[in-house]
């Protein structure tokens, strides 16, 4: 598993499925401007697997209040525990020939574990590492439960040769691209998240705040799948964003190899979180297929996996 | 999609293509809602114009020191009835303050103000990744609208997600001015309204608060400490006022 958090950072991890289609996950993470002049860490986190499922990918974003004094730690344990999971969810789809309403199946079941075993490994950690005087007098005078210092969002998608599965829950973004450059969520949205707060894996009923969505990558092939926390998005001058960053992910995509992305993914997150930018942490994962995949059918270009966001414009 | 070169290894760019239209800061909005009913001729106007005048370079100050918001001013002016006065968003840097004047005879209506400030505070007319907006409340009186019309437009405002959130301070030109019409308006009892016992407390009380709006996207800030020592000793300004990234 290839994980990266606490710097300017990039990395990139392959996985063949089925034999048939390459995908290549690109990473890049920068911690914000104001956390550097505040002194704050990188609070994102993002992790990569590939096995032989397909490939898997988490981002996770540590919330910055004070009341949220471990995010870091809850963000890193986040992306470690999704990428387990999805791993075997991916196996487990791979191996059989799931349905869209097993797909869809597969993504609640993915949230429902990863919501109980990131539970588990925060008690883990506090077992480990007990709150100290300084940390318990603020949980004491929040009032918090034990889990609620380590709250982090969490984005996390699978792909194996026919299914792409999406978990999220909290701020950030993901936009699923296709060969033409039209781009849609591949979740659905939350009216809830105002850009102030947001849903959380530390929240006691995480499980109903997690969107999910499956889509066939037969019926709706892929250009490129991007995952971002929400300093990403929230630096980007056009509203809404999407459309053109899909139809630049698209063209780019055609035109340039995974070097060059992996060349160029760290720079985007660095500028996104600098000063001219978000100034907020900033992590991008953007997965690319590669050799084999099938360049799209008639019927691709009219339909999508259910519950998808089309960006239009 | 072009950009700069880098220094050091956290500096941004050289990217020869980045997708999207480019990066930008979070858009920070200030709305100025200033008194210029009867009561405000003469000195009080004068002080006034000045005392906004003389605000405007410490924001802009702010907004190139900080490393997160870029500041847009708006600015309703309000007697009998509202209007615009800088109708659309002016970047704080090199805004120049067109100076009020007073209605005769107007009176203190709040209530369509804050209607007025609704409408620009409504969804889909201010950007989703819009920092918390604020607003600034400068009268010499107490509400003059007619039954029902304060609180129709604080109705209102709070029914716009923006304006619910917005950060809202209050500054009271004389201790009659100060009432609880003001502090309804704020929405918070932590958050004291500023007052300004004379004409020439006005420009303090102004700077104090656009360093409360300012510091409210500082991270890692102690903004409860900031808050009350900008906002006087009375203000025991809780920090969830300030609070950005935490859970619903």
């Amino acid at each position: 598993m290839a994980m990266a958090a606490n710097s300017t950072t990039g990395s990139t991890t392959g996985s063949i499925t089925g034999g048939i289609v390459t995908w290549q996950v690109v990473t890049g993470s920068a911690r914000g401007a104001t956390h550097r002049v505040s002194g704050l860490p990188n609070q994102d986190a993002v992790a990569s697997h590939d096995g032989p499922g397909g490939v898997v990918v988490a981002i996770a974003d540590g919330h910055g209040h004070v009341r949220h004094f471990r995010s870091a730690d809850g963000a890193a344990l986040a992306v470690g525990v999704a990428c387990r999971v999805a791993s075997e969810t991916a196996a487990a789809l791979a191996a059989d020939d799931a349905d869209d309403q097993e797909a869809e199946r597969a993504g609640q079941e993915l949230a429902r574990a990863v919501v109980a075993d990131w539970r588990s490994a925060v008690a883990g950690q506090l077992e480990a590492r007990p709150y100290t005087v300084e940390e318990q007098f603020i949980l004491d005078r929040s009032a918090d439960t034990p889990v609620i210092p380590y709250g982090a969002t969490l984005l996390v998608a699978l792909i194996t040769a026919r299914w792409l599965v999406c978990a999220q829950i909290g701020d950030g973004d993901m936009l699923a691209v296709r060969p033409d450059g039209a781009s849609f969520s591949p979740v659905a949205g939350d009216d809830r998240l105002d850009g102030r707060r947001t849903t959380s894996l530390c929240q006691p009923d995480a499980l109903a705040s997690f969107r999910t969505g499956a889509h066939d990558l037969h019926q709706v092939p892929l250009a490129a799948l991007l995952l971002a926390t929400d300093g990403y998005g929230n630096a980007q001058a056009d509203e809404p964003w999407q459309p053109r960053v899909g139809r630049d992910l698209a063209e780019l995509a055609a035109c340039q190899d995974r070097h060059w992305f992996g060349q160029e993914v760290p720079g985007w997150a660095r500028r996104c979180a600098s000063a001219e930018g978000s100034g907020d942490d900033a992590t991008i994962a953007l997965l690319l297929p590669g050799a084999g995949q099938d360049s799209g059918t008639p019927d691709a270009e009219e339909g999508a996996g259910r519950g998808q966001r089309p960006w239009t414009g | 999609m072009t950009s700069l070169a880098p220094d050091d290894p956290e500096a941004t760019g050289p990217y020869p293509r980045m997708p999207g239209g480019g990066v930008s800061r979070r858009p920070l909005h200030f709305i100025i809602l200033a008194d210029c009913s009867g009561g405000m001729k003469g000195e009080k106007i004068q002080a006034l114009n000045f005392a906004i005048a003389d605000m405007l370079p410490h924001l802009a100050a702010w907004e190139r020191d900080q490393e997160q918001a870029q500041v847009f001013i708006r600015a309703i002016a309000f007697a009998t009835e509202p209007w615009w006065h800088i109708a659309e968003p002016q970047p704080v840097a090199g805004l120049g303050w067109k100076p009020l004047q007073p209605v005769p005879k107007g009176l203190t209506n709040m209530g369509p103000a804050f209607t007025l400030a609704a409408r620009a505070l409504a969804p889909g007319r201010i950007e989703r990744r819009a920092l918390r907006p604020a607003m600034l409340l400068i009268t010499d009186g107490l509400a003059t609208d007619p039954p029902g019309g304060f609180e129709a437009g604080l109705s209102a405002l709070m029914d716009a997600p923006a304006g619910q959130a917005a950060l809202r301070l209050a500054i009271a030109i004389g201790r009659d001015a100060r009432s609880a019409a003001l502090d309804r308006f704020i929405g918070d009892p932590g958050v004291p309204v500023l007052v300004a016992d004379s004409s020439e407390d006005i420009a303090d009380r102004l700077v104090a608060a656009s360093l409360a709006v300012s510091r409210m996207s500082e991270v890692g800030a102690d903004r409860g400490a900031v808050a009350r020592r900008l906002l006087g000793p009375s203000g025991d300004v809780p920090s969830r006022i300030f609070d950005q990234d935490t859970i619903v």
